[in-house]
């Protein structure tokens, strides 16, 4: 296999429902990455588009959509789903299909309108969908099952609402620092504090909305391009997990769980991120920002865990101790995270690396790392999805 | 248990409550032992030979593993005739069957919920449909 690097990336910032055509606020991102990487669009070999659920056919087929607007070529194009962690599914095609020496320049790319109000059920049948049963018996948007994993842990470990506010007090500084990001007002605890429930113990600024936002990441083992690009990002590993027998969480669209763990919770992302450990031979100890997907602050939380940055249980004390702060031992969501983004779902994943590329190339101002050399970022999606990069200059 | 009669089920196969007591309606593999819910709910242990699932009932009660209090509507399709928030969601481990199911908590107090206690299963009246007949889902309570 050949090393890969990233070399251009492009983003729209994250914003609310839009009436924009799909195909303009996507194309925005991916005229960034051609400009960020100095090539031109013939140069991209092929495409691996995330899927957007609810766009029909130009959510469907986005990856025919976006190359008519730049100029068909004739290059592969995938369109590809994998809930949350769509961009993840992405961007390994695109690697996996650069580092076999298929071809030497490749785009992943996602762009999704969120629906207006709340993500639901995407069919009516109950037979087939097992998501319809959720949605019509069980009366459970996806932050219940982040609220029945959040009271679980607070009866198991000393979390307390304090911690769950505190997540939003530092997301909220960093997102007011971030460009890209759709909210970028600061919080204190008192004021997340003050916030109503919306399922308890979580409260509606410790829960990540719905987005609308586009990511286009371009890779390459071209000798030329890596050396003109402005500080070419290596990709150590970028892999994918789904879940393992015994994993007591209960995921979204569920409506059971094993009562008798025999796995570890959030097993998808456990398999993915140690699938990045052993590819890269890179550990936890080693990466100098994370960017974990923090849906809930109780994501926040868990992921440190699930990843291997603490052990079970202690990953508030890193929080309150200053750890995961710019600054602290482990940085963490220097973005403002999905709590300043909100969910763009085949995009969000992408800007995840993005954020950690801009870190590793030091282009982030304000929330900037100090001189990071390792970075990696971590995806959820429901039902078993998830993902993991790691990149380093 | 309440007159049951004129009551259906909004989507079939879920909940059953032919015995004279409201049970979730599972699936066992003879094979791995694994319980599911729904019964199409596959969930086998790798390696198994995934023969001999067979339907079974959950038992009537259980005990809380954990729990919410949802303070917004539920959105579409989701309906109820009356309003119904804030409501909780409760999940109900059934311990020989080693399994943990979701489900509204109704005619319970809210501020009353404690992990660990003991809940049945019982149902909760969402709307009359055309045929004047009152739709139900599964639903837990506080055992009193």
């Amino acid at each position: 296999m050949r090393d890969v690097y990233i070399i251009g990336t492009g983003i729209h910032p994250w914003m609310g429902f839009s009436e924009q055509v799909f195909a303009d606020f996507a194309a925005v991102a991916v005229d960034n990455a051609l400009k960020d990487a100095d090539i031109e669009w013939k140069k991209i070999q092929a495409i691996m588009a995330g899927i957007f659920i609810y766009g029909g056919n130009a959510g469907h087929l986005s990856g025919q959509y976006l190359e008519s607007i730049f100029g068909e070529t004739g290059v592969p194009v995938v369109n590809v789903y994998n809930a949350c962690a769509t961009g993840s599914a992405s961007i390994r095609m695109a690697y996996n299909s650069v580092a076999a020496g298929e071809t030497d320049t490749a785009l992943a790319f996602g762009a999704d309108v969120s629906p207006k109000g709340f993500l639901t059920a995407k069919s009516d049948n109950a037979v087939q969908d097992r998501d319809v049963i959720r949605w019509k018996m069980g009366g459970m948007p996806n932050p219940i099952y982040w609220a029945l994993e959040c009271r679980k842990r607070m009866e198991k470990y000393d979390t307390t609402e304090e911690d769950l506010a505190l997540v939003k007090v530092l997301m909220s500084e960093y997102g007011s620092k971030n460009p890209h990001a759709r909210f970028k007002k600061t919080y204190t605890i008192e004021e997340v504090l003050n916030s109503v429930y919306v399922c308890d113990p979580l409260r509606l600024f410790e829960i990540c909305p719905v987005s609308t936002g586009a990511a286009a990441v371009i890779v390459t083992a071209d000798k030329e391009l890596i050396a003109k690009a402005d500080k070419a990002v290596k990709i150590n590993a970028t892999t994918m997990g789904s879940a393992i027998y015994g994993d007591p969480t209960i995921r979204i669209s569920a409506l059971s769980c094993p009562a008798v763990p025999e796995a570890p919770m959030l097993s998808e992302s456990y398999s993915a991120s140690r699938q990045a450990y052993e590819k890269s031979g890179i550990g936890p100890e080693d990466i100098d920002v994370l960017e974990l997907p923090d849906n809930s602050s109780w994501h926040y939380l868990v992921y440190l865990e699930t990843c291997g940055f603490c052990k079970d249980g202690e990953a508030d004390k890193m929080l309150r101790e200053g750890e995961t702060k710019i600054g602290g031992k482990l940085p963490v969501n220097p973005s403002g995270g999905f709590s300043s983004h909100g969910e763009a779902l085949s995009a969000q994943a992408l800007w995840q690396v993005i954020e950690c590329t801009n870190q590793l190339r030091g282009r982030c101002g304000e929330r900037q790392v100090e001189n990071p050399k390792v970075a990696m970022a971590q995806t959820y999606g429901l039902m078993g999805n998830s993902g993991t990069t790691i990149l380093s200059v | 248990m309440e007159n049951m009669a004129n009551k259906v089920a909004r989507i079939p196969n879920l909940v059953d409550w032919s015995t004279g007591e409201v049970r979730l309606m599972s699936a066992k593999c003879n094979s791995c032992g694994t319980y599911f819910f729904p019964r199409e709910h596959y969930q086998h242990r790798p390696g198994c030979s995934r023969e001999g699932v067979e339907n079974v009932l959950l038992p009537h009660k259980g005990k809380l593993a954990s729990y919410t209090i949802q303070y917004y509507p539920c959105p579409a399709p989701f309906k109820t005739e009356k309003k119904i928030t804030p409501y909780g969601i409760g999940l109900v481990e059934f311990e020989d069957e080693k399994i943990q199911v979701a489900g509204i908590i109704t005619d319970t107090d809210l501020k009353s919920l404690k992990m660990g206690m003991e809940m049945e299963t019982t149902i909760l009246e969402m709307f009359t449909n055309e045929e004047k007949q009152q739709v139900v889902t599964w639903a837990f309570k506080a055992v009193k």
